[in-house]
């Protein structure tokens, strides 16, 4: 029997409705049986009410990045975008990859890990080697998602290696798949309404991961260095291609600003955006198309040492059309923020202020002084406006079809 | 190389209580500053306050590291050696992640910071 997903009532309206057939949406129809709650009133016979339930159609969105590159902080703040907390599924495994908020629904993508850890030891491959991975089973649950249908993913458990019992997942309104591999299936590309990639150069992985690391007991400069150079070949050859399928790519760099800087603190960070996609309208600074290199610290803005450098221009990207916005420093200051905010156009914000509002709201997280928090942010506001225009397409079907 | 990254800042970005006046940007007057805890000092301070990594998985972390370095003590090209590199960067990522769990754990008090309206989240004065 079908059955109206518990996890849509969060939505602010109730899935099942009497709407009629509009444009993309399924309908199902359900047959609720019900009975006199005294047995011995069976004999009236049973009722049955036809209900109309649409069923949600999530887009679904690609996050690829190495481990350890910033994808948690990127999805807090992409749901945080949307409204409200994402917090793992409740009375489940506490050992779930997965998050779920009011609208959106975020899976790991280890969870289709097929080799636990003990089997990748004794083949001699990484996580990172498509080997070690199930894409038949990826593709096919992304795809139920998609048509809207609940699934059963299996949970990999990050701290014993193994894989745990599956764990129910209904479809939300934005479904986003994060790990090392989104795009790396063409079945699975496909299925993508937008794909981002976070692009960290060596020097500021190895600064992060130093920064993450080495407090732990049995951590050194040393080991922090192996591990990154003996997972590089996988990496390149499996993870690292994947950026050019992505509709947006975050790169980040050691800074310009700086001569010989090594302390990978302050950053170069380039937001790449794909032309042409619908739904998407890239970013700009100033003039649209134009070619534009500014240092907003001046005589209306002063800034700390060692400066912000804001850079904007066509591109090509892996023989692809695109626009790129550059940013080089950090905010130190409030003014500093808003002040470039207010010169950007086409952020897709709802108000003005709103990605400064954004970046202050979680100051705590990583890189909201820097161009990382400000991209993140700018991609999650462009996420939202897509999902919107999705959205009124669907319904714009039969709306149109009204008014005449 | 490694001695050059030596003095690579370890600031982290835990959330001060400066932060917190930040969190309201409506009141916030227009020349705030960013938290301090950005503008690192240069010293290897790592995690100062923070939360320290739950034993199990530090436990698993650290033999891990082991294991890595005599594995590819044998044949540094060799898969197994990259595999077991592999497993000490997934168990310092669960490492990071158990951490980040426990810095805000209290599941009413995150509620709360957001939905500070709500009736679960009212305080009475007796």
């Amino acid at each position: 029997m079908a059955f109206c997903s518990p996890h849509t009532t969060t939505s602010l309206r109730s899935p099942c409705t009497t709407i009629p057939n509009s444009g993309f949406r399924q309908n199902q129809v359900i047959f609720f049986t019900t009975r006199s709650s005294r047995r011995s009133n069976t004999r009236h016979g049973a009722r049955t009410f036809q209900v109309s339930c649409a069923v949600e159609q999530p887009i679904v969105i690609g996050l690829a990045a190495d481990s350890g590159c910033g994808k948690s902080t990127f999805m807090r703040r992409l749901t945080s975008v949307f409204g409200g907390a994402a917090e793992p599924p409740k009375g489940g495994n506490p050992d779930s990859n997965t998050l779920i908020s009011d609208t959106t629904t975020v899976i790991c993508l280890d969870d289709y890990h097929s080799l636990d850890r003990t089997g990748r030891k004794e083949k001699g491959v990484t996580a990172l080697d498509p080997k070690a991975n199930d894409f038949d089973l990826m593709y096919e649950q992304v795809k139920a998602i998609k048509e809207g249908k609940a699934i059963e993913k299996p949970i990999y458990n990050h701290v014993t290696g193994l894989l745990d019992p599956a764990e129910l997942i209904q479809p939300p309104k934005i479904f986003v798949i994060e790990g090392l591999h989104p795009m790396y299936d063409e079945r699975v590309r496909e299925l993508l309404d937008f794909s981002i990639y976070l692009d960290i150069s060596n020097e500021v992985k190895f600064a992060w991961k130093i920064q993450r690391d080495m407090a732990e007991r049995g951590h050194s400069l040393e080991s922090i260095k192996a591990s990154i150079e003996a997972r590089k070949p996988d990496f390149d050859a499996f993870i690292d291609p994947q950026k050019q399928y992505a509709d947006a790519v975050i790169e980040v760099l050691p800074t310009q600003l700086i001569p010989d800087d090594n302390e990978g603190k302050v950053l170069r960070v380039k937001l790449i955006m794909k032309e042409g996609i619908k739904f998407f309208n890239p970013v700009y600074l100033f003039d649209e198309g134009s070619t534009i290199n500014w240092i907003p610290c001046g005589r209306k803005l002063t800034c700390s040492y060692p400066g912000i450098k804001f850079s904007y221009g066509p591109d090509t990207y892996f023989g692809q059309e695109v626009s790129v916005l550059e940013m080089d420093g950090q905010f130190d200051r409030l003014d500093e923020l808003i002040y470039v905010e207010s010169h950007l156009s086409n952020l897709s914000t709802k108000f003005y202020g709103e990605v400064t509002q954004q970046m202050l709201k979680h100051a705590d997280f990583p890189g909201s002084n820097n161009g990382t928090g400000l991209f993140q942010t700018i991609v999650g506001l462009k996420i939202r406006d897509l999902y919107e225009q999705i959205i009124a397409e669907r319904a714009g079907v039969p709306a149109e079809a009204a008014k005449v | 190389m490694a001695s050059a990254l030596t003095n690579v800042s370890l600031s982290t970005f835990a959330p001060t209580a400066r932060g917190d006046v930040l969190a309201r940007p409506q009141v916030a007057p227009a020349r705030v500053t960013f938290p301090t805890a950005y503008r690192g000092s240069g010293a290897l301070s790592c995690r100062a306050g923070g939360p320290a990594t739950p034993p199990g998985i530090s436990d698993k972390m650290s033999d891990s590291i082991k294991e890595a370095q005599e594995t590819c003590s044998e044949d540094a090209a060799s898969g197994e050696c990259a595999a077991a590199w592999d497993e000490v960067e997934e168990l310092s990522a669960a490492a990071s992640h158990a951490r980040d769990k426990l810095k805000d754990s209290d599941p009413l008090e995150n509620y709360c910071k957001e939905n500070p309206e709500t009736d679960e989240c009212r305080t009475y004065d007796s």
